[in-house]
C-alpha cells in the first residue's frame, strides 16, 4: 500500500545541517556526562555490554559517543509493517520516501448512531477497526479506543487486540496499555494467532512496538519489557521520548531536542545492544505543556516543529521517523481542523513516514468515526499539496497553450484537459464545493455527510479476517478470560 | 513584638510573588532576628504575596512556572517561620493540611505537581510525598502532619486500583473518618471515585481546589 508522495515530501525543517550536529554534540554530552537513569539490571547489564559506564550499582548508565555511532550504524534505513490480506496489499515501507497514515484513538466517542458523547466499549473497538480497514487512505491502526470500559481493566488490552486482529487486515502499532502481568505475552501470542504462528510473524511483522523513554532521562522497567518482547518476536520498534517542555523537558525548543534526542539515542543503544540490526524508527511526541492549565498540550506549533526536528535528526542519523498527529480540540471543530492541517503538514514537508491522526482528537481522549472520514479525504488535500509542481515536457503543455488561445478559444473541450484534470486537481468526496446560492438553498453539513459516510459502511461491512482466525482469536481470548487474572 | 512598617511585609510578599525564593528565606530570618512576629510575617506577607500570584493566574496575568515559582518559595519561608512558632508556644491555623501523593506503581509526577502547587496558591498547606507511594507511606504522612485531606493520583488503568487500597488501608488504621479523599488522574472517573469511597474526584487542577474546598467547608 502505497503512501502519499511527492517532491516536497521530506524538503522543509525548523534546523539547518549545522544545527543537527550541535544539537547531536550536545545530546552526546548529556549522555556521557550525566548519562540515563536505568531502573532495569536487564537493561544495565545490555548498556555495560556494548561499553557504557555503569555508575551507582548500575544505576547510571554513561553513553560514551562511540557506542552511539556503533549502534546508529546496525540501523535499518528502511523497514516494513506488513498487512495480512492475501488479497490486497496492505505493506506499508516505513521509510521509503512516502507519507503514511493511520487512526488514532480515544478515550471517549461520539455514538455514531445516538449522537452521545459515551466511554468506549468492546463493540466500539469492532466498528473502530473496521472503518479503517474500508478507509482508503488509512494505512495502519492505532488502538481503535484508549479503553474498553465494558471490560475488566487487567485483561482490556488482550480484547482490544483481539478485536483489532478480528477485524482489520492492516497493520497495527502498540502502545504499552494496563502493565498487566500477562499483557506483553498474551498480545504477542494474539499477533502470532493474527500472522499464522510465530515464524509468521518474525517474516512478516504486521506491527509497529512503543519502546518509551521516561524523561527526564530514565530508561523504564516496563519498555525493557516490552522492548525484549517486540524484538523477541521480530516486531519492529519506534523508540522515543514522551517529554513535555517545562515540565518533563526544558521550556527551550532546542533543549528540548537536546534532551529528547540523547533519550532516543539511548534506546538505540539499548535495542541494538539486545540485537544489532533490529529494525527502528524516531517518533514525534515531545511538546509543551499548556502553561495555564497544566494541558499536556498537543495542538500548538511547538509540538509539531519539534517533530519536524526530530525527523530532520533522524534523516541526519539514517533512519525513519513516524509521529502521532494529535490536536487540543475536544471536538468536531474548526479548531481540529487547522490544528491537524498545520500538523500534518509540517510532518509531511519534514518527510515523515507514518502518523497517527485519523479520528482522533484531545490528545488520546475523544474519537469520533465522522472525523476519521473526514481526515481520510483531509490527507488527499496533503497528498496534493506534497505532488508539487510536476515539470516536464507534456505538462508543461505549450503544444496546447499554442493551440487554443489568443480568444477565443477553450481548454474545457481539449483531450489535454480530458487527460490531465483528474489527476492534477483534487476533486472531494465530502468537502463542498457548492455555488453559494445553491449552498444557502439548501445544503448538508460536513460532518453530517461524514457521519453518513460512516455508517454505511460501519452498516454493511463485514471482516476479511478469514474466519478461522478469528476463532483461534476468541478461543485464545476466552483462554484468558478464565486464566484467572480476572478477579 | 516589634512595631514593624508595612514596606516590610510588602517586601516579604514581594519575594513570593518573585518567586524568589532566597529573598523570601533572607527576609524571614531578618525578620525573626528583629522580632517581628511571626505569624504576622505570613498573614501580612507571604500569605498576601501567594494570594496576589493566585489572583494573577485566575485572570490569565501569570501562568504555572510563577504559581509553582511563588508555592516554592512560600513553603521555605513558612517552614522557617512554622519552627518559630512552634517554639513560642503557638500554633498556626492552616487553611487546610493536604497530603497528596501518586500511588505505588506509577511514576507520573506532573498532573500531582500541578495540583499541589495550585492548592498551595490558594492557601492550603500541602505535603507532596511524590511518586510511587507505598500504601504505609500515604497513612505515615496522614498522622505526620496531621492531614485533613488526602489527594491521591494516577495515569495507569491497573495502577488507579492502588487508591481504593489506600482507602481500605485508612479505614483499617482507623483514619478514614479523619480526612477527605480526593482522587484524579486520566483514567479516574467521577463512577471510579465512587466506587472506590473516595469523598471527590478531580479533573483538572481548578476542579481539585474547588472539591477541597467543599469536602474541608472552606468555600
Amino acid at each position: 500500500m502505497r503512501g502519499f508522495s511527492g517532491k516536497r515530501v521530506g524538503t522543509s525543517f525548523p534546523i539547518t545541517d549545522e544545527e543537527c550536529e550541535q544539537i547531536h554534540n550536545a545530546a552526546v554530552r548529556i549522555l556521557e556526562k550525566g548519562g540515563m537513569r536505568c531502573d532495569d539490571p536487564r537493561a544495565s547489564k545490555l548498556f555495560e555490554k556494548v561499553g557504557c559506564k555503569l555508575e551507582n550499582d548500575g544505576r547510571l548508565v554513561k553513553i560514551p559517543e562511540r557506542v552511539v555511532q556503533a549502534a546508529l550504524k546496525t540501523c535499518p534505513s528502511q523497514f516494513t509493517i506488513y498487512g495480512r490480506s492475501a488479497k490486497t496489499d496492505y505493506d506499508v515501507v516505513i521509510g521509503n520516501g512516502d507519507v503514511h497514515f493511520a487512526t488514532v484513538t480515544g478515550r471517549y466517542l461520539r455514538d455514531i448512531r445516538t449522537g452521545e458523547r459515551r466511554k468506549a466499549t468492546r463493540k466500539d473497538a469492532v466498528d473502530g477497526a473496521r472503518l479503517a480497514d474500508a478507509l482508503e487512505n488509512v494505512h495502519g491502526l492505532y488502538k481503535a479506543v484508549m479503553w474498553l470500559y465494558d471490560e475488566p481493566p487487567i485483561i482490556n488490552s488482550q480484547i482490544l487486540v483481539g478485536e483489532m486482529m478480528k477485524n482489520s487486515e492492516k497493520g497495527m502499532t502498540w502502545v504499552y496499555n494496563t502493565g498487566a502481568e500477562h499483557e506483553v505475552s498474551d498480545l504477542i501470542r494474539l499477533w502470532e494467532i493474527a500472522a499464522g504462528g510465530k515464524e509468521a510473524l518474525k517474516k512478516k511483522p504486521h506491527v509497529l512496538g512503543h519502546v518509551i523513554i521516561n524523561p527526564p532521562r530514565v530508561v523504564d522497567v516496563h519498555y525493557t519489557d516490552w522492548m525484549i518482547g517486540f524484538v523477541d518476536a521480530g516486531i519492529p520498534i519506534t523508540v522515543y521520548s514522551a517529554t513535555i517542555s517545562g515540565a518533563t523537558g526544558p521550556a527551550t525548543l532546542a533543549g528540548m531536542m537536546v534532551q529528547v534526542i540523547a533519550e532516543t539515542l539511548a534506546l538505540v543503544v539499548l535495542t541494538q545492544a539486545y540485537k544489532p540490526g533490529h529494525p527502528l524508527c524516531f517518533c514525534s511526541f515531545n511538546t509543551s505543556m499548556d502553561m495555564r492549565t497544566g494541558l499536556w498540550s498537543f495542538g500548538n506549533p511547538e509540538y509539531a516543529t519539534i517533530g519536524a526536528g526530530i525527523a530532520r535528526m533522524a534523516r541526519y542519523y539514517g533512519v525513519p521517523t513516524v509521529a502521532f498527529g494529535i490536536c487540543d480540540s475536544c471536538d468536531t471543530d474548526q479548531q481540529t481542523g487547522y490544528e491537524k492541517a498545520f500538523t500534518l503538514m509540517t510532518y509531511a514537508l519534514a518527510g515523515i513516514s507514518l502518523t497517527w491522526t485519523l479520528g482522533g482528537m484531545a490528545g488520546f481522549n475523544f474519537v469520533t468515526w465522522d472525523q476519521m472520514v473526514l481526515d481520510n479525504e483531509v490527507v488527499t488535500y496533503l497528498g496534493h499539496y506534497l505532488k508539487g509542481i510536476r515539470v516536464d515536457e507534456e505538462r508543461l503543455s505549450e503544444d496546447v497553450i499554442m493551440k487554443v488561445g489568443p480568444l477565443p478559444g477553450s481548454y474545457m473541450r481539449e483531450p489535454h484537459t480530458r487527460k490531465w484534470y483528474r489527476e492534477e486537481f483534487l476533486i472531494p468526496e465530502l468537502s463542498n464545493r457548492d455555488f453559494f446560492e445553491t449552498w444557502e438553498r439548501s445544503h448538508k453539513d460536513l460532518q453530517e455527510k461524514a457521519r453518513e459516510k460512516a455508517l454505511r459502511i460501519l452498516d454493511t461491512y463485514e471482516s476479511k479476517v478469514p474466519l478461522e482466525v478469528q476463532k483461534e482469536i476468541d478461543d485464545y481470548l476466552d483462554h484468558v478470560r478464565k486464566r484467572g487474572d480476572v478477579k | 513584638m516589634a512595631q514593624v512598617d508595612q514596606g516590610f511585609f510588602d517586601k516579604l510578599a514581594q519575594t513570593i510573588v518573585d518567586c524568589d525564593k532566597q529573598a523570601c528565606i533572607q527576609l524571614v530570618k531578618e525578620g525573626l532576628a528583629n522580632g517581628v512576629d511571626p505569624l504576622e510575617m505570613i498573614d501580612r506577607g507571604l500569605g498576601r504575596g501567594i494570594k496576589k500570584v493566585g489572583e494573577d493566574f485566575g485572570a490569565g496575568w501569570c501562568f504555572l512556572p510563577e504559581l509553582i515559582g511563588a508555592a516554592d518559595a512560600m513553603k521555605e519561608g513558612v517552614a522557617i517561620l512554622d519552627e518559630a512558632i512552634k517554639a513560642s508556644g503557638k500554633s498556626r491555623k492552616s487553611l487546610g493540611r493536604i497530603v497528596i501523593g501518586t500511588v505505588k506503581g506509577d511514576i507520573h509526577d506532573i498532573g500531582k505537581s500541578v495540583v499541589a502547587a495550585v492548592l498551595q496558591a490558594n492557601g492550603y498547606d500541602v505535603v507532596d510525598l511524590g511518586i510511587d507511594v507505598p500504601q504505609e507511606a500515604f497513612i505515615q504522612g496522614i498522622k505526620e502532619y496531621q492531614a485533613d485531606c488526602l489527594g491521591m493520583s494516577s495515569l495507569l488503568t491497573l495502577t488507579i486500583q492502588e487508591m481504593g487500597m489506600v482507602i481500605s488501608k485508612l479505614k483499617e488504621s482507623g483514619l478514614r473518618e479523619k480526612v477527605k479523599v480526593i482522587v484524579g488522574g486520566a483514567p479516574v472517573t467521577q463512577d471510579f471515585a465512587d466506587e472506590i469511597g473516595a469523598d471527590a474526584y478531580g479533573h483538572d487542577a481548578a476542579d481539585a481546589v474547588q472539591k477541597v474546598a467543599r469536602l474541608l467547608g472552606r468555600q
